[in-house]
Protein backbone atom coordinates (compact mmCIF):
# COMPACT_ATOMS: atom_id res chain seq x y z
CA UNK A 1 0.00 0.00 0.00
CA UNK A 2 1.18 3.75 -0.79
CA UNK A 3 1.59 6.39 1.29
CA UNK A 4 2.33 9.83 0.21
CA UNK A 5 3.57 12.37 3.35
CA UNK A 6 4.23 15.65 3.84
CA UNK A 7 3.77 18.81 5.88
CA UNK A 8 1.58 21.26 4.18
CA UNK A 9 2.75 25.37 4.13
CA UNK A 10 5.46 27.09 4.67
CA UNK A 11 6.17 24.61 7.96
CA UNK A 12 9.27 24.01 8.71
CA UNK A 13 8.83 21.37 11.65
CA UNK A 14 10.48 18.26 10.66
CA UNK A 15 10.86 15.57 13.29
CA UNK A 16 7.18 14.23 13.43
CA UNK A 17 7.28 14.36 9.55
CA UNK A 18 10.70 11.64 10.08
CA UNK A 19 8.60 9.83 12.79
CA UNK A 20 5.73 9.48 10.77
CA UNK A 21 7.76 8.37 7.50
CA UNK A 22 9.47 5.68 10.29
CA UNK A 23 6.47 4.38 11.64
CA UNK A 24 4.70 3.82 8.08
CA UNK A 25 7.48 1.92 7.12
CA UNK A 26 7.25 -0.26 10.21
CA UNK A 27 3.41 -0.54 9.39
CA UNK A 28 4.52 -2.04 6.00
CA UNK A 29 3.83 0.84 3.72
CA UNK A 30 5.51 2.21 0.79
CA UNK A 31 6.20 6.24 2.12
CA UNK A 32 6.91 8.83 -0.36
CA UNK A 33 7.99 11.58 1.78
CA UNK A 34 7.53 15.09 0.44
CA UNK A 35 9.04 16.55 3.56
CA UNK A 36 8.48 20.05 4.80
CA UNK A 37 7.33 23.05 3.51
CA UNK A 38 5.05 21.13 0.76
CA UNK A 39 2.31 23.07 -1.29
CA UNK A 40 -1.44 21.26 -1.88
CA UNK A 41 -0.82 21.19 -5.38
CA UNK A 42 2.72 18.99 -4.59
CA UNK A 43 0.55 16.28 -2.60
CA UNK A 44 -2.46 16.01 -5.17
CA UNK A 45 0.70 15.76 -7.77
CA UNK A 46 2.80 13.14 -6.19
CA UNK A 47 -0.44 10.85 -5.69
CA UNK A 48 -0.97 11.17 -9.24
CA UNK A 49 2.62 10.09 -9.91
CA UNK A 50 3.08 7.68 -7.93
CA UNK A 51 -0.61 6.19 -7.97
CA UNK A 52 -0.60 6.14 -4.34
CA UNK A 53 -3.83 4.81 -2.35
CA UNK A 54 -3.49 7.33 0.63
CA UNK A 55 -2.63 10.88 1.20
CA UNK A 56 -1.30 11.99 4.83
CA UNK A 57 -0.93 15.72 5.46
CA UNK A 58 0.60 16.71 8.00
CA UNK A 59 0.46 20.60 10.14
CA UNK A 60 2.49 21.63 13.41
CA UNK A 61 2.22 25.60 12.99
CA UNK A 62 -1.68 25.02 12.40
CA UNK A 63 -1.58 26.13 9.10
CA UNK A 64 -3.15 23.89 7.64
CA UNK A 65 -6.75 25.45 8.55
CA UNK A 66 -5.74 28.20 5.64
CA UNK A 67 -4.62 25.36 3.23
CA UNK A 68 -7.44 22.64 4.20
CA UNK A 69 -10.39 24.56 2.59
CA UNK A 70 -8.75 25.12 -0.55
CA UNK A 71 -8.51 20.80 -1.33
CA UNK A 72 -12.23 20.50 -2.47
CA UNK A 73 -11.67 23.19 -5.24
CA UNK A 74 -8.34 21.64 -5.84
CA UNK A 75 -8.98 17.62 -5.94
CA UNK A 76 -11.76 18.05 -8.13
CA UNK A 77 -9.06 19.70 -10.69
CA UNK A 78 -7.66 16.40 -10.57
CA UNK A 79 -9.69 13.14 -12.30
CA UNK A 80 -8.71 9.80 -10.67
CA UNK A 81 -8.48 10.48 -6.84
CA UNK A 82 -11.85 9.72 -5.84
CA UNK A 83 -10.80 6.67 -4.22
CA UNK A 84 -7.54 7.58 -2.07
CA UNK A 85 -8.14 8.08 1.76
CA UNK A 86 -7.18 11.46 2.80
CA UNK A 87 -5.98 11.63 6.09
CA UNK A 88 -4.63 14.90 8.40
CA UNK A 89 -3.20 15.15 11.17
CA UNK A 90 -1.09 17.06 13.89
CA UNK A 91 -1.75 20.94 15.33
CA UNK A 92 -4.79 21.62 12.76
CA UNK A 93 -5.20 24.97 14.30
CA UNK A 94 -3.45 28.26 14.65
CA UNK A 95 -4.11 28.84 18.90
CA UNK A 96 -6.21 26.48 20.44
CA UNK A 97 -9.29 24.68 19.33
CA UNK A 98 -11.13 22.15 20.52
CA UNK A 99 -11.55 18.14 18.53
CA UNK A 100 -15.45 18.75 18.39
CA UNK A 101 -15.42 21.63 16.21
CA UNK A 102 -12.52 20.78 14.17
CA UNK A 103 -13.00 17.70 12.64
CA UNK A 104 -16.28 18.15 11.29
CA UNK A 105 -14.63 21.09 9.93
CA UNK A 106 -11.79 19.33 8.16
CA UNK A 107 -14.21 16.39 7.21
CA UNK A 108 -16.17 18.81 5.25
CA UNK A 109 -12.89 19.66 3.09
CA UNK A 110 -12.81 16.03 2.12
CA UNK A 111 -10.63 14.45 4.88
CA UNK A 112 -11.71 11.05 5.86
CA UNK A 113 -9.80 10.91 9.16
CA UNK A 114 -8.70 13.52 11.16
CA UNK A 115 -6.30 13.84 14.44
CA UNK A 116 -6.42 17.07 15.66
CA UNK A 117 -3.26 16.52 18.68
CA UNK A 118 -3.32 12.33 18.63
CA UNK A 119 -1.08 10.03 19.46
CA UNK A 120 1.21 9.15 16.53
CA UNK A 121 -0.01 5.88 16.64
CA UNK A 122 -3.35 5.75 17.81
CA UNK A 123 -3.66 7.83 14.41
CA UNK A 124 -1.98 5.57 12.30
CA UNK A 125 -4.13 2.70 14.09
CA UNK A 126 -6.98 4.06 12.91
CA UNK A 127 -6.44 4.26 9.23
CA UNK A 128 -5.29 0.63 9.57
CA UNK A 129 -8.96 0.09 10.51
CA UNK A 130 -10.54 2.34 7.81
CA UNK A 131 -8.39 -0.02 5.52
CA UNK A 132 -10.08 -3.22 7.10
CA UNK A 133 -13.63 -1.85 7.31
CA UNK A 134 -13.25 -0.62 2.87
CA UNK A 135 -12.06 -4.20 2.65
CA UNK A 136 -8.74 -2.89 1.48
CA UNK A 137 -6.16 -5.32 3.94
CA UNK B 1 41.49 45.90 -7.33
CA UNK B 2 41.21 42.09 -6.74
CA UNK B 3 37.93 40.25 -8.05
CA UNK B 4 37.02 40.23 -4.08
CA UNK B 5 36.78 43.71 -3.54
CA UNK B 6 35.19 44.18 -6.48
CA UNK B 7 32.52 41.48 -5.19
CA UNK B 8 32.19 43.56 -1.78
CA UNK B 9 31.75 47.02 -3.78
CA UNK B 10 29.07 45.34 -5.21
CA UNK B 11 27.59 43.44 -2.15
CA UNK B 12 27.84 46.75 -0.03
CA UNK B 13 26.27 48.54 -2.69
CA UNK B 14 22.63 48.31 -1.37
CA UNK B 15 19.54 50.59 -1.68
CA UNK B 16 19.06 49.22 2.66
CA UNK B 17 22.91 50.38 2.90
CA UNK B 18 24.01 53.77 3.90
CA UNK B 19 27.48 54.43 1.87
CA UNK B 20 30.02 51.92 3.20
CA UNK B 21 33.31 53.52 3.87
CA UNK B 22 35.71 50.91 3.55
CA UNK B 23 38.72 52.70 4.27
CA UNK B 24 37.09 54.48 7.15
CA UNK B 25 35.73 50.56 8.77
CA UNK B 26 39.63 49.22 8.01
CA UNK B 27 41.00 52.01 10.26
CA UNK B 28 38.41 51.71 13.05
CA UNK B 29 39.20 47.61 12.96
CA UNK B 30 42.63 48.71 12.86
CA UNK B 31 42.63 50.64 16.18
CA UNK B 32 39.98 49.19 18.06
CA UNK B 33 39.98 48.05 21.66
CA UNK B 34 41.70 45.01 22.43
CA UNK B 35 38.57 43.86 24.58
CA UNK B 36 35.98 43.86 21.92
CA UNK B 37 38.24 40.55 20.32
CA UNK B 38 37.13 37.66 21.87
CA UNK B 39 40.31 35.98 20.16
CA UNK B 40 42.30 38.06 22.25
CA UNK B 41 40.00 36.49 25.83
CA UNK B 42 40.53 33.07 24.51
CA UNK B 43 44.22 34.17 24.61
CA UNK B 44 44.57 35.75 27.83
CA UNK B 45 41.60 34.59 29.97
CA UNK B 46 42.70 33.41 33.27
CA UNK B 47 43.23 28.70 33.43
CA UNK B 48 40.09 27.33 33.28
CA UNK B 49 37.58 30.16 33.55
CA UNK B 50 35.10 29.24 30.94
CA UNK B 51 33.78 32.35 29.36
CA UNK B 52 29.93 32.70 29.25
CA UNK B 53 27.59 34.18 26.60
CA UNK B 54 23.64 33.68 26.50
CA UNK B 55 21.37 34.34 23.20
CA UNK B 56 19.36 37.30 22.48
CA UNK B 57 17.84 40.02 19.86
CA UNK B 58 15.45 42.84 20.26
CA UNK B 59 14.42 44.57 16.88
CA UNK B 60 15.08 48.24 18.44
CA UNK B 61 18.40 49.89 19.30
CA UNK B 62 16.88 50.67 22.56
CA UNK B 63 15.37 47.28 23.36
CA UNK B 64 18.88 45.95 22.44
CA UNK B 65 20.79 48.38 24.18
CA UNK B 66 18.64 47.44 27.28
CA UNK B 67 18.96 43.29 27.40
CA UNK B 68 23.18 44.27 26.82
CA UNK B 69 23.09 46.60 29.82
CA UNK B 70 21.36 43.67 32.07
CA UNK B 71 24.03 41.21 30.87
CA UNK B 72 26.59 43.15 31.37
CA UNK B 73 25.35 44.05 35.18
CA UNK B 74 25.18 40.27 35.34
CA UNK B 75 28.58 39.91 34.87
CA UNK B 76 28.40 38.98 31.32
CA UNK B 77 31.82 37.66 29.43
CA UNK B 78 30.53 37.42 25.64
CA UNK B 79 27.49 39.62 24.74
CA UNK B 80 25.10 38.14 21.92
CA UNK B 81 23.94 39.58 19.23
CA UNK B 82 20.86 37.46 17.52
CA UNK B 83 19.74 38.32 13.93
CA UNK B 84 15.91 38.28 12.63
CA UNK B 85 14.51 35.74 10.18
CA UNK B 86 14.15 38.23 7.53
CA UNK B 87 17.43 39.39 7.54
CA UNK B 88 19.01 35.82 7.51
CA UNK B 89 16.68 35.48 4.22
CA UNK B 90 18.36 38.77 3.25
CA UNK B 91 14.78 40.38 2.71
CA UNK B 92 15.96 43.77 4.10
CA UNK B 93 12.86 45.39 2.94
CA UNK B 94 10.33 43.48 5.12
CA UNK B 95 13.02 43.92 7.97
CA UNK B 96 12.90 47.56 7.65
CA UNK B 97 8.95 47.41 7.84
CA UNK B 98 9.05 45.41 10.92
CA UNK B 99 11.26 47.52 12.45
CA UNK B 100 9.70 50.66 12.07
CA UNK B 101 6.08 49.05 13.16
CA UNK B 102 8.47 47.94 16.63
CA UNK B 103 9.75 51.15 16.98
CA UNK B 104 6.04 53.19 16.36
CA UNK B 105 4.13 50.64 18.70
CA UNK B 106 6.65 49.37 21.23
CA UNK B 107 5.83 46.13 20.28
CA UNK B 108 8.24 43.94 19.04
CA UNK B 109 7.56 42.80 15.32
CA UNK B 110 10.74 41.17 14.81
CA UNK B 111 12.14 37.65 16.66
CA UNK B 112 15.73 39.80 16.48
CA UNK B 113 17.94 42.59 15.79
CA UNK B 114 18.30 44.06 12.18
CA UNK B 115 21.62 44.29 11.69
CA UNK B 116 21.48 46.12 8.11
CA UNK B 117 18.61 47.90 8.64
CA UNK B 118 19.68 49.53 11.57
CA UNK B 119 23.95 49.95 9.64
CA UNK B 120 27.39 50.14 10.99
CA UNK B 121 27.33 53.48 12.20
CA UNK B 122 24.41 53.74 14.54
CA UNK B 123 25.56 49.60 15.97
CA UNK B 124 29.02 50.65 16.52
CA UNK B 125 28.00 53.05 19.09
CA UNK B 126 26.29 50.30 21.23
CA UNK B 127 29.57 47.98 20.75
CA UNK B 128 31.85 50.11 21.91
CA UNK B 129 29.71 51.75 24.49
CA UNK B 130 29.71 48.19 26.32
CA UNK B 131 33.72 47.43 24.99
CA UNK B 132 32.79 43.66 25.46
CA UNK B 133 33.22 40.98 22.34
CA UNK B 134 30.19 40.57 20.91
CA UNK B 135 29.16 37.66 18.83
CA UNK B 136 27.10 37.50 16.23
CA UNK B 137 24.56 34.75 15.95
CA UNK B 138 21.81 34.41 12.63
CA UNK B 139 21.41 31.40 10.15
CA UNK B 140 22.20 32.73 7.16
CA UNK B 141 23.22 30.81 4.04
CA UNK B 142 24.02 34.84 2.24
CA UNK B 143 25.67 36.29 4.94
CA UNK B 144 28.48 38.42 2.61
CA UNK B 145 26.59 41.90 3.18
CA UNK B 146 25.61 40.48 7.60
CA UNK B 147 29.08 39.99 7.61
CA UNK B 148 30.53 43.25 6.37
CA UNK B 149 28.29 45.18 8.56
CA UNK B 150 28.65 43.22 11.62
CA UNK B 151 32.60 43.60 11.30
CA UNK B 152 31.75 46.75 11.01
CA UNK B 153 30.45 47.53 14.03
CA UNK B 154 32.58 45.91 16.21
CA UNK B 155 31.50 42.60 16.12
CA UNK B 156 34.33 40.61 15.90
CA UNK B 157 32.88 36.88 16.56
CA UNK B 158 30.80 35.34 13.47
CA UNK B 159 29.08 31.95 14.09
CA UNK B 160 27.74 29.91 11.25
CA UNK B 161 28.71 27.65 8.26
CA UNK B 162 27.61 26.51 4.72
CA UNK B 163 26.81 23.40 6.65
CA UNK B 164 25.70 23.97 9.26
CA UNK B 165 23.98 26.99 8.63
CA UNK B 166 21.97 25.17 5.94
CA UNK B 167 21.07 21.80 6.70
CA UNK B 168 18.99 22.29 9.90
CA UNK B 169 17.79 25.44 8.69
CA UNK B 170 16.48 25.09 5.28
CA UNK B 171 14.24 22.99 2.71
CA UNK B 172 16.24 23.49 -0.78
CA UNK B 173 18.63 26.41 -0.89
CA UNK B 174 21.25 25.33 -2.75
CA UNK B 175 24.26 24.32 -1.13
CA UNK B 176 26.80 25.00 -3.63
CA UNK B 177 25.53 28.73 -3.15
CA UNK B 178 25.88 28.38 0.39
CA UNK B 179 29.74 27.22 0.52
CA UNK B 180 30.68 30.03 -2.06
CA UNK B 181 29.12 32.80 -0.17
CA UNK B 182 30.81 31.44 3.00
CA UNK B 183 34.19 31.53 1.30
CA UNK B 184 33.67 35.37 1.15
CA UNK B 185 32.67 35.11 4.56
CA UNK B 186 35.86 33.39 5.85
CA UNK B 187 38.29 35.75 3.29
CA UNK B 188 36.64 39.21 4.72
CA UNK B 189 37.37 37.84 8.40
CA UNK B 190 41.05 36.51 7.53
CA UNK B 191 41.93 40.07 5.82
CA UNK B 192 40.25 42.11 8.68
CA UNK B 193 42.61 39.68 11.01
CA UNK B 194 45.71 40.77 9.72
CA UNK B 195 45.02 44.34 11.15
CA UNK B 196 44.46 43.80 15.15
CA UNK B 197 43.57 40.70 17.11
CA UNK B 198 42.00 37.95 15.09
CA UNK B 199 38.57 37.98 13.82
CA UNK B 200 37.02 34.66 15.38
CA UNK B 201 34.98 32.41 13.64
CA UNK B 202 32.56 29.42 15.05
CA UNK B 203 30.66 26.88 13.76
CA UNK B 204 27.32 25.48 14.96
CA UNK B 205 27.41 22.40 16.53
CA UNK B 206 24.30 22.15 17.46
CA UNK B 207 22.85 20.90 13.95
CA UNK B 208 19.40 19.47 14.45
CA UNK B 209 19.81 19.26 18.29
CA UNK B 210 17.88 15.84 17.74
CA UNK B 211 19.76 12.83 17.82
CA UNK B 212 22.50 13.80 16.11
CA UNK B 213 25.66 10.96 16.66
CA UNK B 214 29.26 12.83 17.80
CA UNK B 215 30.18 11.41 14.75
CA UNK B 216 28.62 13.13 12.36
CA UNK B 217 29.05 16.42 14.60
CA UNK B 218 32.53 16.18 15.32
CA UNK B 219 32.91 15.95 11.55
CA UNK B 220 30.84 18.58 10.32
CA UNK B 221 33.02 20.91 12.71
CA UNK B 222 36.16 19.80 11.30
CA UNK B 223 35.35 20.16 7.95
CA UNK B 224 33.68 23.98 8.52
CA UNK B 225 37.10 24.55 10.71
CA UNK B 226 39.15 23.40 7.64
CA UNK B 227 37.11 25.35 5.23
CA UNK B 228 37.79 28.52 7.49
CA UNK B 229 41.44 27.93 8.56
CA UNK B 230 42.20 27.11 4.76
CA UNK B 231 40.98 31.06 3.70
CA UNK B 232 43.60 32.41 6.20
CA UNK B 233 41.26 32.30 9.32
CA UNK B 234 43.42 31.84 12.64
CA UNK B 235 41.35 31.72 15.27
CA UNK B 236 38.18 29.65 14.99
CA UNK B 237 35.95 27.56 17.44
CA UNK B 238 34.15 24.23 17.04
CA UNK B 239 31.32 23.89 19.43
CA UNK B 240 28.56 20.96 20.11
CA UNK B 241 25.60 21.07 21.83
CA UNK B 242 24.77 18.67 25.20
CA UNK B 243 23.82 15.25 24.11
CA UNK B 244 22.14 13.48 26.89
CA UNK B 245 24.73 11.19 28.65
CA UNK B 246 27.61 13.29 30.61
CA UNK B 247 30.19 10.46 29.65
CA UNK B 248 29.44 10.95 25.60
CA UNK B 249 30.01 14.29 25.96
CA UNK B 250 33.13 14.12 28.04
CA UNK B 251 34.27 11.75 25.15
CA UNK B 252 32.88 14.10 22.06
CA UNK B 253 35.19 16.77 23.65
CA UNK B 254 37.92 15.00 24.09
CA UNK B 255 38.20 13.85 20.56
CA UNK B 256 36.74 17.09 19.06
CA UNK B 257 39.66 18.85 20.79
CA UNK B 258 42.24 16.21 19.82
CA UNK B 259 40.84 15.37 15.65
CA UNK B 260 40.90 19.24 15.50
CA UNK B 261 44.59 19.97 16.08
CA UNK B 262 45.04 16.85 14.09
CA UNK B 263 43.86 17.85 10.82
CA UNK B 264 44.34 21.45 11.44
CA UNK B 265 48.64 20.25 11.12
CA UNK B 266 47.46 18.27 8.25
CA UNK B 267 46.65 21.83 6.47
CA UNK B 268 49.50 23.49 8.16
CA UNK B 269 47.86 25.63 9.92
CA UNK B 270 49.10 25.00 13.54
CA UNK B 271 49.12 28.50 14.46
CA UNK B 272 45.40 28.63 14.43
CA UNK B 273 44.07 28.90 17.46
CA UNK B 274 41.17 26.31 18.35
CA UNK B 275 38.94 27.34 20.97
CA UNK B 276 35.93 24.82 22.28
CA UNK B 277 32.44 26.01 22.56
CA UNK B 278 29.52 23.89 24.48
CA UNK B 279 25.83 24.77 24.06
CA UNK B 280 23.57 24.07 26.84
CA UNK B 281 20.62 21.33 26.13
CA UNK B 282 19.58 22.73 22.71
CA UNK B 283 16.80 19.80 22.28
CA UNK B 284 13.11 20.31 23.69
CA UNK B 285 12.50 22.11 26.54
CA UNK B 286 10.91 21.21 30.11
CA UNK B 287 7.40 24.12 30.28
CA UNK B 288 8.21 23.79 34.04
CA UNK B 289 10.55 26.56 34.61
CA UNK B 290 12.26 25.39 37.60
CA UNK B 291 13.09 22.33 35.90
CA UNK B 292 14.47 24.37 32.73
CA UNK B 293 16.84 26.08 35.75
CA UNK B 294 17.77 22.41 36.64
CA UNK B 295 18.71 21.62 33.44
CA UNK B 296 20.90 25.16 32.69
CA UNK B 297 22.39 24.20 35.73
CA UNK B 298 23.67 20.08 34.72
CA UNK B 299 24.72 21.78 31.47
CA UNK B 300 27.24 24.17 32.96
CA UNK B 301 28.60 21.26 35.26
CA UNK B 302 28.91 19.31 32.12
CA UNK B 303 30.65 21.88 30.30
CA UNK B 304 32.98 22.67 32.47
CA UNK B 305 33.78 18.21 32.79
CA UNK B 306 34.04 18.83 28.96
CA UNK B 307 36.55 21.86 29.49
CA UNK B 308 35.15 24.04 27.14
CA UNK B 309 36.27 27.47 26.40
CA UNK B 310 33.12 29.18 26.68
CA UNK B 311 29.61 28.00 27.38
CA UNK B 312 26.31 29.39 25.34
CA UNK B 313 23.43 29.46 27.69
CA UNK B 314 19.48 28.85 27.51
CA UNK B 315 16.70 30.38 29.80
CA UNK B 316 14.32 28.69 32.14
CA UNK B 317 11.57 30.29 29.30
CA UNK B 318 12.82 28.15 26.24
CA UNK B 319 9.99 26.64 26.03
CA UNK B 320 7.38 29.50 25.71
CA UNK B 321 8.62 31.69 23.59
CA UNK B 322 11.41 34.58 23.44
CA UNK B 323 13.13 35.20 26.83
CA UNK B 324 12.47 38.39 28.88
CA UNK B 325 16.24 40.16 29.42
CA UNK B 326 15.52 39.55 33.11
CA UNK B 327 15.31 36.11 32.81
CA UNK B 328 18.21 36.07 30.04
CA UNK B 329 20.59 37.48 32.33
CA UNK B 330 19.23 35.88 35.49
CA UNK B 331 21.22 32.40 33.42
CA UNK B 332 24.40 34.41 33.15
CA UNK B 333 24.43 34.91 36.75
CA UNK B 334 23.18 31.66 37.51
CA UNK B 335 25.81 30.50 35.33
CA UNK B 336 28.47 32.37 36.92
CA UNK B 337 27.88 31.15 39.94
CA UNK B 338 28.00 27.69 39.34
CA UNK B 339 31.37 28.18 37.48
CA UNK B 340 32.76 29.64 40.15
CA UNK B 341 31.83 27.52 42.58
CA UNK B 342 32.44 24.23 40.38
CA UNK B 343 36.04 23.13 42.03
CA UNK B 344 38.26 19.54 42.07
CA UNK B 345 36.57 18.31 39.18
CA UNK B 346 37.61 14.55 38.62
CA UNK B 347 39.13 13.85 35.63
CA UNK B 348 37.11 11.46 33.42
CA UNK B 349 38.13 9.47 30.41
CA UNK B 350 36.64 6.63 28.11
CA UNK B 351 39.56 5.23 26.23
CA UNK B 352 36.99 2.58 24.58
CA UNK B 353 34.64 4.59 23.82
CA UNK B 354 37.41 7.62 22.71
CA UNK B 355 38.66 4.86 20.51
CA UNK B 356 35.58 4.04 18.69
CA UNK B 357 34.64 7.91 18.19
CA UNK B 358 37.89 8.64 16.89
CA UNK B 359 38.07 5.55 14.44
CA UNK B 360 34.53 6.69 12.86
CA UNK B 361 35.59 10.30 12.28
CA UNK B 362 38.89 9.30 10.71
CA UNK B 363 36.62 6.77 8.12
CA UNK B 364 34.05 9.97 7.19
CA UNK B 365 37.14 12.45 7.04
CA UNK B 366 38.85 9.81 4.83
CA UNK B 367 36.11 8.95 2.54
CA UNK B 368 35.48 12.90 1.74
CA UNK B 369 39.16 13.41 1.00
CA UNK B 370 38.90 10.36 -1.20
CA UNK B 371 36.16 12.06 -3.12
CA UNK B 372 37.37 13.13 -6.21
CA UNK B 373 36.38 16.46 -6.99
CA UNK B 374 39.86 19.10 -7.74
CA UNK B 375 38.90 21.60 -3.68
CA UNK B 376 37.74 20.54 -0.39
CA UNK B 377 34.29 22.51 -0.56
CA UNK B 378 33.07 20.09 -3.81
CA UNK B 379 34.31 16.88 -1.80
CA UNK B 380 32.52 18.45 0.84
CA UNK B 381 29.37 18.93 -1.06
CA UNK B 382 29.75 15.58 -2.98
CA UNK B 383 30.05 13.65 0.21
CA UNK B 384 26.90 15.17 1.60
CA UNK B 385 24.83 14.36 -2.06
CA UNK B 386 25.77 10.93 -1.49
CA UNK B 387 25.17 10.49 1.79
CA UNK B 388 28.78 9.93 3.06
CA UNK B 389 27.57 12.89 5.35
CA UNK B 390 24.36 11.88 7.05
CA UNK B 391 22.34 14.63 9.57
CA UNK B 392 19.78 13.28 11.36
CA UNK B 393 16.25 15.14 11.54
CA UNK B 394 17.39 17.56 8.46
CA UNK B 395 14.81 19.00 6.25
CA UNK B 396 16.95 19.96 3.23
CA UNK B 397 16.71 17.86 0.57
CA UNK B 398 19.95 17.07 -0.38
CA UNK B 399 20.25 15.10 2.84
CA UNK B 400 19.50 11.32 2.45
CA UNK B 401 17.99 11.15 5.85
CA UNK B 402 18.83 7.37 5.95
CA UNK B 403 21.03 7.07 9.59
CA UNK B 404 18.80 6.39 12.90
CA UNK B 405 19.68 7.05 15.76
CA UNK B 406 19.20 5.62 19.26
CA UNK B 407 19.48 5.91 22.94
CA UNK B 408 21.15 3.41 24.77
CA UNK B 409 20.35 2.64 28.96
CA UNK B 410 23.10 5.25 29.69
CA UNK B 411 21.21 7.69 27.16
CA UNK B 412 24.10 7.50 24.44
CA UNK B 413 23.36 8.27 21.07
CA UNK B 414 23.70 4.99 19.21
CA UNK B 415 23.55 4.67 15.56
CA UNK B 416 21.62 1.68 14.47
CA UNK B 417 20.92 2.33 10.31
CA UNK B 418 24.05 4.04 9.07
CA UNK B 419 22.75 4.74 5.79
CA UNK B 420 25.88 5.41 3.28
CA UNK B 421 27.96 7.05 5.99
CA UNK B 422 30.90 4.47 5.86
CA UNK B 423 30.92 3.91 10.15
CA UNK B 424 33.39 0.62 9.94
CA UNK B 425 31.92 -2.36 10.47
CA UNK B 426 33.76 -3.05 14.32
CA UNK B 427 32.11 0.34 15.42
CA UNK B 428 29.01 -0.50 13.99
CA UNK B 429 28.95 -3.39 15.86
CA UNK B 430 29.79 -1.90 19.24
CA UNK B 431 26.94 0.96 18.47
CA UNK B 432 24.58 -1.71 17.82
CA UNK B 433 25.55 -3.96 20.45
CA UNK B 434 24.65 -1.23 23.52
CA UNK B 435 21.08 -1.52 22.76
CA UNK B 436 17.95 -3.49 22.35
CA UNK B 437 17.66 -4.26 19.00
CA UNK B 438 15.11 -7.11 19.59
CA UNK B 439 11.93 -5.03 19.40
CA UNK B 440 9.67 -4.78 16.94
CA UNK B 441 9.85 -1.65 14.67
CA UNK B 442 6.64 0.02 15.52
CA UNK B 443 8.49 -0.33 19.32
CA UNK B 444 11.63 1.41 18.09
CA UNK B 445 10.00 4.31 17.08
CA UNK B 446 8.22 4.91 20.26
CA UNK B 447 11.84 4.66 21.96
CA UNK B 448 13.14 7.21 19.11
CA UNK B 449 10.10 9.72 20.38
CA UNK B 450 10.92 9.48 23.91
CA UNK B 451 14.67 9.81 23.17
CA UNK B 452 13.85 13.02 21.62
CA UNK B 453 11.92 14.22 24.21
CA UNK B 454 14.03 13.03 27.52
CA UNK B 455 14.81 16.37 28.90
CA UNK B 456 10.94 17.41 29.01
Amino acid sequence: MKVVTGVVGNDIHVVANRLIDLSLQARGYEVFNLGVNTYLEEFFDAVIETGADILLISSLNGEAEGWGREVPRLKAKYKKLDDIIMMIGGNLVVGTGNAEDIIPRYKGYGFDIVCHQVDLNTGLDSLEEMLKERNLK
Amino acid sequence: MSLLQEEREIIVNNEYVDNFDFAEVKEFVTNASKDLFISHHFKHKAKNKMLVQPRGGFPTYDKQFALSEYFVKANVDVLPLTVDSNTRLNDYATAKKMLRLSEENDVDMLNGYPLVNHGYRTTRKMITHFNKPVSLRHGTPDARLLIETAIASGIFEIEGGPITYLLPYSKNFPLDKAFLYWKYVERVCANYSKLNEPINRESFGPLTATLVPPSITIVIQLLEMLLSLEEGVKSFSVSFAQQGSMNQDIVTGAVLKKLAKHYAAEINCSDAAINLVYHQWMGAFPMNKDSAEQLINIATVIAAMVGADKIITKTREEASGIPTKEANAKTVANTQYTLGILNGLPNVVDEEEEEILTLEVHAIMEAVFNDSADTLWRKVFNSIKNGIIDVPFSPHIINHNNMITIRDAQKNIRIIKRGNVPIPDRCYAYEKGQCDLTKDTTSIVNDIIHDIGIMQ
